[in-house]
């Protein structure tokens, strides 16, 4: 029930998640949250085939490891332009606001999850059953940057630089985030191909193969 | 080692170049150290880009084999090539950026704008490293040669930018110094400090034409400076080629003389979304 509430902090923005309170107690809450809903939605996602419980375990896995892996590569490149902004200070700030908002967006997935299994039951195939998650994560990526604007707002009132220091995050975690979704392939799991944890042909790049399906929808 | 990298942090936190540490119109920070430290990230960087053609080596594309070799020689080459790149380019720049900057009346000395050059590399230096792990994951991850070359110029402009833009940021910084302290000098040694500021006050204006003429000239030689800069870095960069290795070209050390980096980018990004 305590857990629970602290989940309901993190949704209306406690200002304790970003400034206060002891990091360890923080860590631990915004981590056990981003692997408890992460792998909730994750499970949810994969059970598109039923009950494919390795597809299920590895879309479990994935969406954690997922959020966490673009999250650490992120970093190194956030922490020097911080510090370039003279934003260093507050540099333990920035990071329990934007891991925080992690948390919240796996919140906000789970919350989805019955919509995701209502559209499983309802709607065979698997393309629709891809496109209506990508809506899902597209939505949830909306409110949480809604989060975000929340948690930073103090910082922003603190130092106007905090402001663009927002935007690059957002910038250089899509960059990489898109990447690794398209590398973690797959999440639904194709119900006719046996189920790995990665596909088994070349990994490719989304944005490569992104644009040249739009050029070949163009007539190119 | 550690002192260096303290050092390097009180470049990248501004502690180096706030007023009160710009007070005597010069610039002091200790850069020894400094040098060491962006050679060790510009190899770190180096390394990311090269591991691209070792990764396609351990894991080849079907009906491609690479030596492995080649694969590490290539990382080697890019790890050595990358703190080339930046000393050469400076090497090229320096000079008429001396001669101009004496040229134009700048009060800011030949030491002080080397040292503010290094303190601008190594700012480069830090972001570009810092962006090495992304370069790294794509690496890993994709098989496409043009996107990988893409990204690097990317990253390289990004830290670029940044770069140059602490150079002249810490330059306006400069003239507003000396703007406040040059002027009154031959005052203030004979009279009161209160009559030396008042002085200051009645005269600035009539000398800050005159001074910030000569302000403007120095600031629009680093003006123009950054995109020589800019330029003959990137062109540098495609002398120095291959940084990444072609999949389909044997190694070597140094390619053949053809082209420009510009054109190469611009037929980079048709090969990305044609073929």
């Amino acid at each position: 029930m305590k857990g629970l509430l602290l989940v309901d902090d993190v949704l209306r923005a406690r200002p304790w998640l970003v400034r206060g309170g002891d990091h360890v107690r923080w860590l631990l809450i915004v981590v056990t949250i981003m692997l408890v809903f992460g792998a909730l939605y994750g499970a949810v996602m994969g059970s598109y085939s039923g009950a494919r419980y390795q597809q299920i375990l590895y879309s479990a896995l994935k969406v954690p490891l997922l959020l966490a892996a673009t999250f650490a590569l992120s970093l190194p490149s956030f922490f020097v332009l911080n510090t370039l902004f003279g934003l260093r200070d507050d540099f333990a700030a920035s990071i329990r606001a934007l891991a925080t908002t992690q948390a919240g967006l796996t919140v906000v997935l789970v919350s989805f999850a019955p919509f995701t299994a209502l559209w499983y039951v309802s709607f065979g195939g698997y393309d629709s059953a891809k496109m209506f998650n990508l809506l899902m994560f597209g939505i949830a990526s909306i409110a949480a940057q809604g989060l975000l604007r929340r948690f930073y707002r103090p910082l922003i009132q603190s130092n106007p630089h905090h402001r663009i220091m927002m935007w690059i995050w957002l910038v250089i975690y899509a960059f990489v985030g898109i990447q690794m979704a398209w590398i973690l392939r797959p999440f639904i799991g194709q119900p006719d191909v046996p189920t790995t944890f990665f596909r088994t042909e070349a990994w490719g790049n989304a944005y490569v193969e992104v644009a040249r399906t739009l050029l070949r929808l163009l007539g190119w | 080692m550690w002192k260096w990298i303290k050092q390097l942090d009180g470049i990248l936190r501004g502690d180096a170049t706030r007023l009160p540490a710009l007070r005597e119109g010069r610039i002091d920070m200790p850069v020894g150290g400094v040098v060491i430290v962006a050679i060790g990230l510009a190899v770190i960087y180096g390394l990311c880009m090269g591991g691209f053609a070792v990764i396609r080596a351990a894991w080849p594309e079907p009906g491609v084999t690479v030596e492995m070799a080649d694969a590490y020689k290539q990382m080697l080459a890019s790890a050595v090539k990358l703190p080339l790149l930046f000393c050469l380019t400076l090497l090229v720049t320096f000079p008429s950026l001396y001669v101009f900057n004496a040229l134009v009346g700048s009060r800011l000395s030949t030491l002080s704008v080397a040292r503010l050059l290094v303190a601008m590399i190594a700012v480069m230096m830090a972001v570009l490293a810092s962006l090495g792990p992304i370069v790294v994951f794509f690496s890993v991850s994709t098989t496409s040669y043009p996107f990988m070359k893409l990204l690097n110029v990317a990253m390289a402009t990004i830290a670029g930018i940044l770069g140059l833009a602490f150079l002249l940021r810490t330059l306006s910084r400069l003239a507003m110094v000396q703007d406040a302290i040059d002027f009154p000098p031959s005052e203030s040694v004979t009279e009161g400090e209160d009559k030396a500021k008042a002085d200051e006050q009645k005269t600035s204006s009539a000398l800050d034409q005159i001074d910030s003429n000569t302000n403007q000239n120095a600031s629009a030689v680093f003006k123009i400076w950054v995109l020589v800069f800019a330029l003959v870095g990137a062109q540098m960069s495609w002398v120095l080629r291959p940084f990444i290795g072609s999949p389909d070209l044997p190694f070597e050390w140094f390619r053949s003389r053809e082209k420009n980096f510009f054109i190469d980018v611009i037929r980079s990004i048709g090969e990305l979304f044609g073929a």
